[in-house]
């Protein structure tokens, strides 16, 4: 009988929570040398079938070896040879998995519920990144190539039976949902970045991601409002400058406006109320990121303005968190649950192939028994309805014996 | 045959209006999916019994309260399904259809027998008639538009987190369809009042306009022409919005009301 095909299953890594960013910066290897590294690692004594998953939060090899080992040598040997990083510096943040647990971890990986951030959808195309390069170089064959592509389809049912990756739980991701929430489609939308800031800039960013298409940067030094909109333009954004001073005259332009000069309450009830007035009272949504706040609170309260400070986003940010926590609850329900399908289905295929290989071997019996017989009888040849009525009666009797191994093998699984 | 029709509609207005709850309120794609065809098939088989009645028992004109009000909820699970084509949201669904549903129940089990007492100029009565139901439904949506405006304002400035607020389309969506039903509704009021007066001028004579209802329809359309004319100009959006047009609604239900009470202008057989 054949061997389970998952029985020398085993995934080596460091991860996130069990590595600090010096470890894993030392590990990490680049999408360029990644063909090399599969290949390098498939070539490595003992193992059959490799690949490496290696992110930003994690390094994982997963491989399947020719023997089913207590010990992990070829592997770790890999992390020491090849990265060229001492076994004593990395084995203590290293976990490994083996057989159904390594299917399980590979099913919660695809699917977002190992990551740092759990829902964020980039894993799954990172996966799919490492499963086609170890493809290209021949190092998934029969036992990684069903077991990848099985965990590609639980991340899909992962994400269409729950909401885990629904709400966004970045700062800046939030903001552009909530501009979203409010205008629709961000086409055609003006933003207006007010100061300068890497917070601020990765907002506009985010919504120019989202699709706004006129971008307004205005700063106490022109210059630097200058360099920010040259930063942020690209073929398909229209950037312009506005000088400080005519904040209050040029803002209504705008249907978003990011702050973060930090300067105090620069716009304030009256500014708001002008600002509405100007846009007859289209929607004008303010991202203030600055502290002290650079919108006034009060703001908030007029028809058609939306105030979010950097607590009110932080704060959507940590219950979308905690919404996605309870999201990933069902989600780890229904990784448990397709991993024991996907184990039991693999656990069937020897006993499958071993009623294959008796049924061909009694078949190959049969065929050698029927062509002796009929060569003993060459000198009185036999009409062919006895031939066929020989040949109904081996397959019968074949069929008959092999009945009680068939089922013997069956019911063992 | 149109009764059954009308029933089979009415249990999938029913099974419409359940699905679109947590369709929309828990975003449950496969609840969506049982939503839409139920309001679908439910839309074509009202559509069906409507047409048979017509044809068959009321020389083509819905006369009767129950029948027109049949009418008004075919025009809003009508509208319901075009809002989820066009801006992919069944949230409209979750008044929509039940309003839908209330409307056709009652010809469903309880049938009306009025006849007209005027069979000239059955088509230009029945255009009337639909062009001015047509208008109170967009207005009707028009309404719910700017109360789920003013509910997702809400939200966003009390700032909870993505799974409450996403059930209703973004402020700029609903702004939009509030006020293209307007716009809709507009033509639909305009024609269908200058025809039924153009008809009564010709059946009954210039006494018929001194009836209270047919003034009071001419008030009717002068708000909602006034209506219109403030949202498009002064870009009114939230509380307001939902204050003038549940006004203008108002005066709908008023001129809706004086119309039960006016034998004479509902051209009914003694």
């Amino acid at each position: 009988m054949s061997e389970n095909p998952n029985s020398n299953l085993i995934l080596l890594g460091v991860n996130h929570t069990t590595a600090p960013i010096e470890v894993r910066e030392r590990i990490a290897i680049p999408m360029a040398r990644l063909a090399d590294a599969t290949r390098t690692l498939a070539h490595q004594p003992g193992i059959r079938e490799a690949l490496i998953l290696s992110t930003c939060n994690r390094v994982e090899l997963l491989t399947v070896h020719e023997e089913g080992s207590a010990h992990d040598p070829s592997t770790l040997g890999f992390f020491q040879d090849y990265l060229n990083i001492r076994a004593t510096d990395i084995q203590p943040h290293l976990y490994q998995f083996r057989e159904r647990e390594a299917v399980r971890h590979l099913f919660r990986v695809a699917s977002s519920l190992d990551s740092m951030v759990v829902g964020e959808p980039q894993i799954l195309g990172q996966v799919k990144q490492s499963w086609s390069v170890a493809r290209e170089v021949g190092a998934v064959k029969s036992t990684l190539d069903p077991l990848l592509q099985r965990a590609f389809s639980v991340a899909k049912k992962v994400r269409t039976e729950t909401h885990i990756g629904n709400s966004t739980v970045s700062i800046a991701s939030v903001a552009a949902e909530l501009a979203r929430k409010i205008f629709g489609s961000l086409s055609g939308k003006t933003v207006l970045l007010v100061g300068a800031g890497k917070m601020s800039d990765l907002a506009a960013r985010h919504l120019i991601q989202q699709g706004a298409t006129t971008l307004l940067v205005c700063n106490r030094t022109e210059a630097r409002a200058q360099t920010i909109a040259d930063n942020l333009r690209t073929p398909t954004i229209t950037t312009g400058v506005i000088p400080f001073d005519q904040l209050h005259e040029q803002s209504y332009r705008a249907d978003i406006i990011i702050t973060s000069t930090g300067a105090g309450q620069i716009i304030t009830t009256d500014n708001a109320k002008t600002i509405l007035q100007r846009r007859r009272n289209r929607p004008v949504f303010f991202i203030d990121i600055a502290v002290p706040r650079d919108v006034a609170p009060a703001v908030n309260k007029l028809e058609g303005c939306f105030v979010y400070d950097i607590d009110d986003l932080q704060q959507v940010a940590a219950a979308n968190q905690a919404n996605r926590s309870k999201e990933a609850e069902a989600a780890e329900s229904i990784v448990s649950r397709e991993v024991t399908r996907y184990t039991e289905r693999i656990e069937q295929v020897p006993a499958t192939e071993a009623i294959k290989q008796l049924m061909l071997d009694a078949e190959t019996l049969r065929q050698n028994e029927i062509a002796r017989t009929l060569q003993r009888l060459s000198t009185h040849p036999l009409s062919p309805e006895q031939q066929a009525a020989i040949d109904t009666l081996t397959k019968s009797l074949t069929a008959k014996l092999l009945h009680p191994q068939i089922d013997s093998l069956k019911k063992r699984t | 045959m149109s009764l059954l029709w009308l029933r089979v509609a009415v249990l999938l207005y029913g099974v419409a209006a359940l699905a679109v709850l947590p369709a929309a309120l828990y975003n449950r794609p496969s609840w969506r999916h049982i939503a839409m065809p139920a309001a679908l098939a439910g839309v074509f088989f009202h559509f069906v019994s409507l047409a048979e009645t017509l044809v068959a028992a009321h020389r083509a004109l819905p006369v009767d309260t129950h029948e027109t009000l049949s009418m008004l909820g075919l025009l809003l699970a009508a509208a319901f399904l075009f809002l989820a084509a066009r801006y992919h949201t069944v949230s409209f669904g979750i008044f929509l259809l039940p309003v839908a549903e209330l409307l056709a129940v009652v010809p469903a089990f309880h049938p009306g027998h009025e006849t007209i007492a005027y069979p000239l100029h059955t088509g230009w009565l029945f255009l009337h008639i639909a062009l001015l139901l047509a208008a109170y439904a967009a207005l009707f949506l028009s309404l719910i538009a700017s109360l789920f405006y003013l509910i997702q304002e809400r939200r966003l400035k009390q700032k909870l987190p993505a799974p409450r607020r996403t059930w209703l389309p973004p402020l700029e969506t609903l702004d939009q369809i509030a006020l293209k039903s307007l716009l809709f509704g507009l033509p639909c009021m305009t024609t269908g009042l200058l025809i039924g007066s153009v008809v009564a001028l010709q059946t009954i004579g210039p006494t018929f306009f001194a009836d209270p209802k047919v003034l009071l329809s001419i008030a009717m359309w002068i708000a909602y022409m006034l209506m219109i004319f403030i949202r498009r100009h002064s870009g009114l959006r939230g509380r307001r919005a939902v204050y003038l047009s549940g006004f203008v609604f108002l005066v709908v239900l008023a001129v809706w009301s004086a119309n039960q009470l006016s034998a004479v202008h509902r051209f009914k057989a003694p």
